[in-house]
């Protein structure tokens, strides 16, 4: 009796998306090594029974290397083996290498089902197998799938009851890539083909001239287009929806309050020249929706799109080999690009990503670098739209301070934290074409993510903003560290207010700096501290339980130090 | 044959790997990832001077770091 089922495979093999067919639970996928870095686990609903499935990180053998392998192997050995089935599965594009792993599942007694997944892809390249030989030469069934269109898993789930364990002989690595060998040479057969298009492009974007030409356009062209679908969905969409609609129906709603009263600040703010203004009001109704669904959410949207085209793509592995060597002067190696390009969506995942890293320091170095020089989407999102009405060169300064303290602090850590960064091992996954679909579902989840995390906490923020300024609560606060915000950073004492909100949200916070009528370089100086000083509550959270309290503290430390003086030599020495 | 590590051949030429002096960890990480003595590879790129390798390996494409590189000895 199967209690449980276990995918397992090695890592880019499309082992979430099999997961994804079976339970229809959402789980992120990516084209590349590594994605999955939390257990999912989820249940397979046949006619009679309830399955627990569960979703394990890649892996190449059981002889675990790595933290994610490790997980994976302790896993398998929980239940007895009568009482579980692998699904192993496989790139059928890439059978060789796949084999080893199912070879020593095999020998280890776990009853096993292949599940040959990418045919497609096989096919188009020139690859095919011979179905029933494979299960000759296994001895389990093997059930070729295409687990993105979802063909296969029908069949796949039918046979389940099939995997029971045999009997192999065991074999060291070295006896197994002979024997597999001859398995392959009997099954596969290669249609020789010319170079193709998509096979040119795989290659010139891992050589150095072609590769860094390819990665600087490429990386221009998505700031590119980050920016003009964040800038058309504001200027199209959701600012008409706001001033032409939502900001005449609230004035005429209201047009019979006493505006001074309670509630009507606390749901409409202050007006500006007896106007509502989103930027500046401070209300429940009006800047908390406004900032996050007039100002961050199109830039949410936008981000993610590229974000996600990118890594299913497979682009991001070989963006990862051009930044190897500039990424080992700061102590961490060339797949550390992964994390921080998801930390410029929002710094949880980002740091949650690091978990890919093999060793702690590599996580210590990769999580203080993205929490102080990884601005997230809303705080860019806020800082474009508050800064950029200055210019844009005040918007690349914030970068260009940011992307320094990124590589000074790189740098000073890689020298004395204790202990060695390991070197820089990654397969590289061939190009792939995402199906729009997947895309589309990758996007929707990923921003309703966004919102389910963001909007309760923008409402409580601006709620409890809202009501100490009408108690006037703040003035305790702000006469207290007025010498500090105005003697070391020139900033008005009540910009205190918006740094400490920083702590909450980053984005409200920069919302805050709205009615404080700050010059260019007060502004300059309010968002790079808002960037460098503590990451949001949420953040602050990941970075406890994945670091440790005492490296938290350690973190910390940097992160306030950090601020201080990029603080006071920004308003002291650059701008003046 | 002359032996050389895999930093300094040529790119887009076969050669044979005959020895990886790593550790064992190492060693046995990239044996169940395809490279190991025996293996016939071909070299793609080279990132720089003290950058990352990438080789073909069967149907796989594989980018070791520089230092990890400089281990795998090959001939032609």
């Amino acid at each position: 009796m199967i209690k449980k089922v276990y995918l397992v495979g090695n890592p880019n093999v499309g082992k979430s998306v099999v997961f994804s067919r079976l339970t229809g639970v959402h789980v992120m996928s990516s084209n590349y090594p590594g994605t999955t870095v939390e257990i999912a686990r989820g249940f397979l609903l046949t006619d009679r029974e309830k399955i627990e499935v569960v979703d394990l990180p890649g892996t190449y053998s059981l002889e675990p290397t790595s933290s994610a392998e490790q997980v994976t192997v302790s896993l398998l050995s929980e239940l007895p083996k009568s009482e579980i089935a692998v699904i192993n599965i496989l790139d059928s594009t890439n059978l060789e290498r796949n084999l080893l792993l199912t070879l020593q599942l095999i020998e280890e007694g776990f009853g096993v089902i292949v599940c040959l997944n990418m045919c497609d892809e096989a096919g188009h390249r020139g690859v095919s197998i011979d179905i029933k030989k494979l299960e000759e030469q296994l001895n389990v069934p093997v059930i070729p799938t295409c687990a993105v269109t979802g063909s296969g898993i029908k069949l796949l789930i039918e046979r389940l009851k099939e995997a029971i364990p045999g009997v192999r002989q065991k074999l060291d690595h070295e006896e197994r890539w002979k024997e597999i060998g001859l398995i392959v040479e009997r099954v596969q057969r290669l249609e020789h083909r010319h170079h193709n298009l998509r096979e040119i492009l795989e290659d010139a974007s891992v050589r150095p001239v072609t590769g860094f030409l390819m990665a600087a356009g490429i990386i221009y062209a998505c700031f590119k287009i980050v920016r003009f679908v964040g800038e058309g969905i504001i200027n199209k969409i959701t600012d008409p929806v706001f001033f032409n609609f939502y900001q005449p129906l609230l004035e005429k709603l209201t047009a019979n309050w006493q505006e001074k009263g309670f509630w009507f600040h606390l749901f409409i703010g202050d007006l500006i020249n007896s106007k509502i203004d989103f930027k500046q009001s401070l209300g429940l109704l009006t800047t908390a929706p406004y900032i996050e669904f007039g100002m961050v959410l199109p830039y949410v949207v936008s981000f993610y799109f590229i974000l996600s085209l990118l890594e299913d793509i497979g682009y991001l592995p070989r963006l990862a080999i051009l930044l190897d060597n500039f990424l080992h002067r700061l102590g961490l190696h060339g797949f550390a690009i992964i994390p921080v390009l998801l930390g410029f969506g929002c710094n949880v995942p980002g740091i949650l990503s690091t978990r890919v890293l093999e060793s702690k320091r590599e996580r210590f170095i990769a999580s203080t670098l993205i929490s102080i020089g990884v601005p997230c989407v809303p705080l860019q999102a806020m800082i474009v739209g508050l800064l950029g009405a200055f210019g844009g060169f005040y918007v690349a300064g914030v970068y260009l301070v940011l992307f320094s303290l990124v590589v000074i602090i790189g740098v000073i850590l890689n020298r004395t934290v204790a202990g060695f960064s390991p070197e820089f091992l990654l397969e590289i996954p061939p190009y792939r074409y995402p199906p729009l679909f997947t895309l589309a579902k990758k996007l929707y989840f990923r921003v309703k993510g966004f919102l389910i995390e963001a909007v309760p906490v923008v409402m409580i923020g601006v709620l409890v903003i809202n009501i100490l300024l009408y108690f006037k609560l703040f003035d305790l606060v702000t006469n207290i560290f007025a010498p500090i915000i105005k003697g070391l950073f020139g900033l008005p004492k009540e910009a205190i207010v918006a740094l400490i909100i920083g702590f909450f949200r980053k984005d409200v916070a920069v919302g805050m700096l709205a009615p404080l009528a700050l010059t260019a370089k007060q502004l300059f100086i309010a968002a790079t501290l808002l960037a460098v000083s503590f990451p949001c509550v949420a953040t602050f959270v990941i970075l406890w339980k994945e670091l440790g309290f005492k490296d938290l503290v350690k973190a910390s430390l940097i992160m306030i130090s950090a601020s201080i003086v990029v603080g006071a030599i920004l308003n002291f020495a650059v701008l003046r | 044959m002359k032996k050389l590590a895999l930093t300094h051949i040529k790119a887009n030429k076969k050669y044979k790997i005959v020895d990886v002096a790593a550790d064992a960890n190492l060693k046995s990480k990239l044996m169940s990832m395809g490279v190991y003595p025996g293996k016939e590879i071909i070299k793609l790129s080279h990132i720089g001077l003290k950058g990352p390798v990438v080789i073909k390996a069967g149907r796989s494409m594989l980018a070791l770091g520089h230092s990890m590189a400089a281990k795998i000895v090959v001939e032609a």
